[in-house]
């Protein structure tokens, strides 16, 4: 027990003023001081820390943006130079917000490998899961609308893209693509409700469920890369052996994290904020022209494993079926995966092996949803949009017999 | 410890990487850009590109996010001399940088509205520009066709320039407006890239010190 802890806990003067009216302490330690996280977290548990500093940094430079952001099809576009260049600070704050969202994917989607690696998404950690993938979801949202807020030509017609999407739903398509845009093009209604959406309802939404997302963790506790249980061994005062509390061991721990971090993040945003066209694709830089169609529309680098599914299929209406099931699939892991030794070091080859093909499928996918679709790109979308379904239809086949090695009680 | 986080961290950077060459593999040209060499921190050649814009350019092309004033501040001229080598004392200095050209005489000349050029090297990419205003071949007498965009609607304003200079001058000249038409792309560059090395440089001090007070903490922990 460190020094500090104690502390805190027979408060005076204003602290005791504010906890005896509002549960100050309880809640700091519950949740901070005194919550027990496992000791062994290895370099794939920095990243939901990223996730909420990537968070922070998107709503503070959000704010900002929006004093200067006019949403509006006729200064959508200038009032974006006009932060570029007019506004103090303004092109930082605008590159800091596109290199977040990039930032934001990537750290996600290695938070989510860290939950394939180690079995986080499984009992008693299924809720977690479950509203960690509804906060990707909302996030995908989220990012799409902010796309297209720039109004530049990839902002236009990208989002012509997936709003079109859902008109390939039968019966009620059209009817809802029109609904969804507020227009029979994307127009000024569209761009005025998406950002009324990208600001307030989703960033509200996201918030909350990332609250809600820390409450169920903290119920249940961490995992860690051994998948085993620390509540299992305690000290005489009842305090988990291979624990230590949050504050200050991965307090201090994830300061060191987010400043690697932040290097990373500088360096793009400094040097590279373009991210060689993939962060901010080239032709965003001409205003959105509902009469002319760019030679190639590619969404943004984390959206094309999604966009390569959904056009291997030649029926329009099976691929947005495709699409949407490879992201509603991932909220079923908790079921699909019927091992119960929860970490990879300790499970059989069937699943290193499964797992290694998600992870290629994922990344092949992502790369040839970039490129134009030619036959053989197709025909190479099909084959991997095929792995990695298998993945999810072969692992509960798989898991229920896997020939796993024996976990040890403690953490290593 | 350490050699496992940096046997992860290799592994993760070169999953992410990958990509990146894989793509950037793939051809978008027919034919191979000329590269062009050109330093956004020489304001000698932006101010000479400067002023060949305004020259050859501005007859049809605006860049109309660029104020005479900003311009005049980044490249080390007072207002009243950007106005007066921009505009011929036609603007004031908080103007924005407008083409001479009247409204719809560009459409009824050359069936096309002049492009404003304030983020063309952002959207084409400056070997780009710099291959398309030198990539002009007279196709029969007096007929003009560019290898970059063939059947482009804009004329060979170069050709004069051209005519009259060394080839070492008229590459440094197209350099020189190349230069500027980035400059106007993004007239933050150069000061993004040197807060960029600060910034980078407070932050490694920091991480030394959030390391040591991590290890500080750490060192009675097993783990």
């Amino acid at each position: 027990m460190s020094e500090l802890n104690k502390k805190t806990s027979e408060p005076g003067g204003l602290l005791k003023w504010i906890d005896d009216r509002y549960p100050l302490i309880e809640t700091w330690n519950a949740h901070v001081a005194e919550y027990y996280a496992p000791r062994n977290f290895n370099f794939w548990y920095f990243f939901g820390s990223f996730a909420l500093l990537t968070l922070v940094i998107m709503i503070v430079s959000g704010i900002w943006l929006a004093m200067s952001y006019k949403p509006s099809a006729d200064e959508a576009f200038n009032s974006l130079e006009y932060i570029m260049r007019d506004v103090e600070w303004g092109w930082l704050i605008r590159y800091i917000h596109t290199t977040g969202a990039s930032a934001f994917f990537l750290v996600v989607y290695l938070h989510m490998m860290r939950a394939f690696l180690y079995g986080s998404y499984k009992q008693p950690r299924e809720l977690i899961w479950l509203i960690g993938m509804l906060i990707f979801v909302v996030l995908m949202a989220e990012a799409f609308m902010g796309y297209m807020l720039p109004w530049g030509q990839m902002s236009y017609w990208g989002a012509q893209v997936i709003i079109s999407l859902f008109s390939t739903i039968p019966f009620i398509g059209p009817d809802l693509a029109l609904w969804i845009r507020g227009d029979y093009i994307i127009s000024d209604a569209t761009l005025n409700r998406f950002f009324a959406l990208h600001v307030i309802a989703l960033p509200l939404v996201l918030v909350l469920l990332i609250f809600m997302h820390i409450v169920a963790l903290h119920k249940v506790g961490s995992n860690n890369p051994d998948g085993n249980d620390i509540k299992k061994f305690k000290s005489p005062e009842g305090l988990p052996l291979d624990g230590v509390p949050f504050h200050p061991y991965y307090t201090v721990k994830d300061s060191f994290g987010a400043v690697a971090f932040l290097i990373v993040f500088s360096f793009v945003l400094f040097f590279m904020p373009e991210g060689g066209g993939y962060f901010i694709e080239a032709p965003n830089f001409e205003p959105a022209d509902p009469l002319k169609t760019p030679d190639h529309i590619a969404p943004v680098w984390y959206f094309t494993p999604f966009y390569a599914i959904l056009r291997a299929i030649p029926d329009p209406f099976l691929g947005v079926l495709a699409m949407g099931l490879s992201i509603a699939v991932l909220f079923a892991m908790p079921w699909l995966d019927r091992c119960k030794v929860r970490s990879i070091r300790y499970r059989g080859t069937s699943y290193k092996l499964l797992l290694t093909m998600l992870v290629i499928s994922f990344i092949v996918l992502g790369v040839l949803g970039v490129l134009p679709s030619t036959p053989l790109y197709t025909k190479l979308a099909q084959i991997f949009t095929i792995m990695y379904f298998a993945f999810f239809i072969v692992l509960p086949f798989t898991s229920i017999n896997e020939k796993t090695k024996p976990v040890p009680e403690r953490t290593t | 410890m350490i050699n496992t986080f940096l046997r992860k961290l290799s592994l993760v950077l070169t999953v992410l990487v990958l990509p990146f060459g894989l793509v950037n593999a793939a051809p978008s040209y027919n034919i191979e850009f000329e590269k062009v060499d050109n330093n956004l921190r020489d304001k000698d050649s932006l101010q000479r590109g400067a002023v060949l814009f305004a020259n050859y350019c501005m007859a049809c092309h605006s860049v109309k996010y660029m104020r005479y004033n900003r311009i005049a501040r980044d490249l080390g001229w007072s207002d009243e001399q950007a106005v007066e080598k921009m505009a011929y004392n036609q603007a004031k200095a908080v103007d924005n940088v407008l083409t001479r050209m009247e409204a719809g005489v560009s459409q009824a000349l050359f069936g096309i509205e002049a492009p404003d050029l304030s983020l063309v090297s952002r959207l084409k990419g400056t070997d780009y520009l710099y291959t398309f205003i030198r990539g002009y071949y007279e196709e029969s007498e007096g007929v003009w066709n560019n290898k970059v965009l063939e059947g482009t609607s804009m004329p060979n304003v170069l050709e004069g320039l051209k005519r009259h200079s060394t080839e070492e001058s008229f590459d440094q000249a197209t350099t020189d407006l190349v230069n500027f038409l980035e400059y106007v792309g993004e007239p933050n560059k150069v000061e993004r890239w040197d807060l960029g090395i600060k910034v980078l440089l407070f932050l490694f001090v920091l991480l030394i010190l959030t390391y040591l007070l991590k290890r500080e903490y750490w060192k009675d922990i097993k783990h």
